[in-house]
């Protein structure tokens, strides 16, 4: 009984093991260059998740970029970007007012802009 | 619980675990979890690079200072035009001051005249990073001894321990001193130390330094100390090089040729 149990069990997880995809058939972020935004034309994430979580985000890639050098974002759905504020900007310092009219909504005064240049500042 | 289904249970997981314990012992690269090492690819390996600098003083001209001022529009260093809040990257400094402890006593009067190109050296055994207590700077992966702006509290210990005087200290807010900013690289605020980053923000873009760019003599080169065939290695071969300070075992990336 107990053989015919594990030989089922193991049979089982052999074709687990044989069928699962193993990824080798993607292609490795190794193939770009070191650090590209390469598609601005949408945002890493839908614009509910990025009112609620930029923050997160912006703290994460911060770390991954300053301290670890791993710069390329990849979106679920494959696009890729650089990890660096200047790639949100390059879209939303369309708009200078951008950050700052929900900041002061929501009274927060994030220190982000001690020293990097705002919106405000940079757009001419 | 139907007696005999939790007799059957107990007895299939045993085997499965005991069919898992064999599997792993007969095939030792049979693993459960697979390792996506794609995810890995695109990081860094440390120790790969090394990032070092090769500055030709007999290409450097005198009264020439294009680097320092492409440097310092780049990385938006403010002028506040006294020595006492002086914030520098990268400047020029006369040979005795930047070889203090060369072995040369008496030096020659073209020696004695000489500016040298100074800038942080991105030591192989940094002394800053290690007196820094919130790891606000600390070596890279590539060599490049960075600076998180983010986290340095002030406290100016790095400054004390770097022996080549490479790090400035921002007293005041550096805004109002910078004439036009660059956008491409952050501006600093009041309290936190900076020096050179050997333009890592400009390396990822697969571009060569700022002040390599702007030197009309083309008197530095930059380039990967750890790869032989690198034209910084080659130079480093054919030419009698010195660095600044060697007998503190910091081991500069940075390299002259006086």
């Amino acid at each position: 009984m107990i053989m015919i149990s594990g030989i089922v069990a193991l049979v089982l997880l052999i074709a687990i093991t044989l069928f699962r995809d193993d990824g080798s058939t993607q292609t490795g972020p190794s193939e770009l260059g070191p650090a590209a935004p390469v598609d601005s034309s949408m945002c890493i994430a839908s614009k509910e998740y990025m009112q609620a979580h930029h923050m997160q985000v912006l703290d994460k890639w911060r770390h991954d970029s300053v301290r670890e050098g791993n710069r390329t974002h990849v979106t679920p759905d494959g696009r890729h970007f650089d990890k660096s504020l200047q790639t949100c900007l390059g879209c939303h310092a369309n708009n200078r007012f951008f950050c700052f009219m929900c900041h002061q909504y929501a009274n927060v005064k994030p220190t982000c802009w001690n020293c990097h240049l705002s919106p405000m500042e940079s757009s001419k | 619980m139907n007696q005999q289904r939790r007799d059957f249970l107990k007895k299939a997981s045993l085997g499965a675990l005991a069919g898992i314990g064999a599997m792993a012992g007969i095939i030792p690269t049979f693993a459960l979890e697979k390792t996506d090492t794609s995810v890995f690819s695109d990081r860094p390996q440390p120790g790969k690079t090394r990032w070092g600098m090769l500055i030709d003083t007999r290409n450097c001209r005198e009264g020439c200072s294009e680097c320092v001022a492409a440097c310092h529009a780049t990385h938006n260093v403010p002028d506040f035009g006294d020595s006492k809040n002086e914030v520098k990257w990268i400047w020029k400094s006369p040979y005795e001051k930047a070889f203090p402890t060369s072995s040369l006593q008496l030096p020659s009067r073209q020696l004695q005249e000489l500016d040298v190109l100074t800038l942080c050296n991105h030591c192989a055994e940094p002394p800053c990073t290690k007196a820094c207590p919130t790891e606000a700077t600390f070596k890279r992966w590539d060599g490049i001894v960075a600076m998180d702006y983010h986290r340095c509290i002030g406290c100016r210990f790095c400054m004390a321990a770097c022996p080549y005087g490479s790090r400035s200290f921002n007293w005041q807010d550096p805004r109002p001193a910078i004439s036009e900013y660059s956008d491409t690289y952050p501006t600093r605020e009041r309290g936190v130390v900076e020096k050179c980053n050997f333009c890592s923000e400009r390396l990822v873009k697969g571009q060569q330094p700022a002040c390599v760019e702007a030197c009309p003599g083309k008197a530095i080169t930059f380039g990967d100390l750890n790869d032989p065939a690198s034209v910084i290695r080659t130079m480093l071969g054919d030419n009698e090089t010195v660095q600044r300070k060697p007998e503190l075992g910091t081991l500069p990336s940075v390299f002259y040729i006086i």
